[in-house]
């Protein structure tokens, strides 16, 4: 019973402030306060009228879709050496590749600074790129392994026997078999990157700035219900991504242990 | 193409992004021991010596000990109560997943539009009458605590979750039916199957609250630092990059002084259970 109150406590606990943010972000008023005092899109019209928030938005969709690509790509390449060629060592080398997981964040963000700055790439494009792609080696690699794991290597011995080139098998049928691994690798690292704050806001410049960032100097900084909208929107695209996660792998795939 | 040459081909990309960040670690620690090129011990000594960053090493280890502590304690009967649930389990699921994809600075940002001082509850206390001045919910450590158990505790419910969804429930009832309380059967039977979730989940609430920065300086006072945010402020203030290489250190050591033993006690538990199945 006690179990049940808990639970049932925390289920509707972890949503709350999430639906506190998207429903205070209708606010008509000129700042934030309960109980709103009407309703309005006055808040996004800002947010996407603002040339600067539209850029920062762009920056973080393009640094998660080239991050989460490079990462799965570097994850599946080093999957198929560890599964398929079954490289020796490669439950210690699987081991490194989980070792950005048990840092600290705020560490993980000096150690970047050192790294970035030695090559000059502190506050640029390309440096958040090399980070993020750190960062989410570890959520790439699981659900590309753990289908390369599954799909069965007779297919592909079948199509060279058959006299494919191996470029063709690969394509035709290595790839195809292992699709939805990639594609929950892909999802799940654009989210990781897209959400990613704390490592990275220690790398942005007056160059370079991504959603999350601008959102915590914002809420540092002003009251203002414009950060309300935008992060609605935030919250928006973690839902569709989400969304895509469960039609192509099932949400129990988070709960799963290989 | 020799297989040699293809293998080490398909790990260079993985092993050039892991390298660059095990440099970078490495260099870290060099930096804030070796300076002008000499052993220098004093950004250490530096630190040691001063009592207020003793204090907040103390409230540091404080603040991430308690938040491991309640999301242990309100994450276990919560992931119990999802892997048991006999409806819709996913919907369940989705109400976990979601909140821990959402971007914490928003997760932190709605406990400041909640606990403000003109946020939801102190709207709503002086709307109704109960108060006529904002209660001051958050810039304190039941702010800060809040929002990292809230933030964090996905992590120790999933972890748990992960391994309970694999112990059969009929283990379970067998021990009932053979005459074991449920107290008991607890004891013996759930608690040491799912410690190994409980240790990765400990793991990883502990050491992103001892790195945290995003939360405690949303929701906590402006004196009240942490090793994360004193980070932060040294570098992106003082632009003291050795001492925050020493400070990132210290915050290495916390962590991993904790975080090591638990990976070793986990993968031995996880031998003795593999052990006791085989048996």
């Amino acid at each position: 019973m006690t179990t049940r109150i808990i639970a049932i406590s925390v289920l509707l606990f972890l949503p709350l402030p999430i639906v506190i943010v998207v429903l205070s972000s209708f606010t008509s008023a000129g700042y934030l306060s309960f109980p709103i005092k009407g309703l309005s899109l006055r808040w996004y019209g800002e947010f996407l009228g603002s040339a600067d928030w539209l850029r920062v938005l762009g920056t973080s969709a393009l640094l998660a879709f080239i991050g989460a690509t490079v990462s799965t790509a570097a994850s599946f390449a080093a999957a198929w050496a560890v599964v398929r060629h079954r490289i020796r060592f490669g439950a210690t080398y699987e081991t490194i590749l989980l070792t950005p997981l048990i840092f600290p964040h705020a560490a993980i963000g000096v150690i970047m600074i050192v790294t970035l700055s030695s090559v000059g790439w502190l506050g640029t494009f390309t440096g958040l790129v090399l980070v993020h792609c750190i960062l989410t080696i570890p959520y790439a690699y699981r659900p590309v392994a753990a289908a390369l794991r599954k799909a069965d290597p007779a297919l592909e011995e079948a199509a060279a026997s058959l006299g494919a080139r191996p470029w063709r098998t690969f394509w035709q049928v290595s790839l195809p078999a292992v699709r939805p691994g990639l594609v929950t690798s892909l999802l799940f690292s654009f989210i990781i990157s897209f959400d990613e704050v704390t490592v990275t806001m220690f790398l942005v410049g007056p160059f370079v700035m991504t959603l999350p960032v601008q959102v915590f100097s914002e809420v540092l900084e002003s009251a203002s219900p414009v950060i309300a909208a935008v992060s609605a929107t935030l919250v928006l695209f973690t839902t569709v991504m989400v969304f895509l996660l469960d039609r192509v792998i099932g949400i129990q795939f988070f709960v799963e242990r290989d | 193409m020799p297989k040699s040459l293809r293998t080490a081909l398909l790990l260079a990309p993985s092993a050039l992004l892991m390298g660059v960040f095990l440099v970078g670690l490495y260099r870290l620690v060099h930096s804030s021991l070796v300076i002008d090129g000499q052993f220098d011990f004093s950004q250490y000594s530096a630190i040691l010596n001063r009592p207020d960053y003793i204090a907040m090493l103390g409230r540091t280890i404080r603040i991430a000990a308690l938040t491991t502590l309640l999301s242990l304690v309100i994450g276990f009967p919560t992931a119990y109560y999802v892997a048991r649930y006999g409806g819709n389990r996913n919907f369940l699921l989705l109400l976990i997943v979601f909140p821990w994809l959402v971007s914490i600075v928003v997760r932190s940002y709605g406990w400041v539009v909640i606990l403000g001082p003109r946020g939801l509850i102190n709207g709503l206390l002086i709307w109704g009458g109960l108060t006529d001045r904002p209660i001051k919910l958050m810039y304190n450590d039941f702010g800060v605590i809040l929002g990292l158990v809230h933030v964090l505790c996905p992590f120790m419910i999933i972890a748990i979750l992960s391994v309970l969804m694999q112990i059969s429930r009929s283990l379970e009832e067998a021990s009932m039916s053979l005459g074991g309380r449920p107290a008991y059967s607890f004891r013996t039977v759930l608690l040491p199957l799912s410690l190994p979730g409980i240790l990765t989940g400990i793991t990883l609430v502990y050491l992103m609250a001892t790195g945290a920065i995003v939360t405690p300086l949303l929701l906590g006072g402006l004196g009240d630092t942490m090793l994360g945010t004193e980070i932060f402020q040294e570098v992106m203030h003082f632009f003291d990059y050795p001492k925050a290489a020493a400070l990132a250190t210290v915050l290495l050591i916390t962590a991993l002084a904790v975080v090591i033993p638990i990976q070793i006690l986990e993968h031995w538990v996880a031998r003795c259970l593999s052990d006791g199945a085989d048996q």
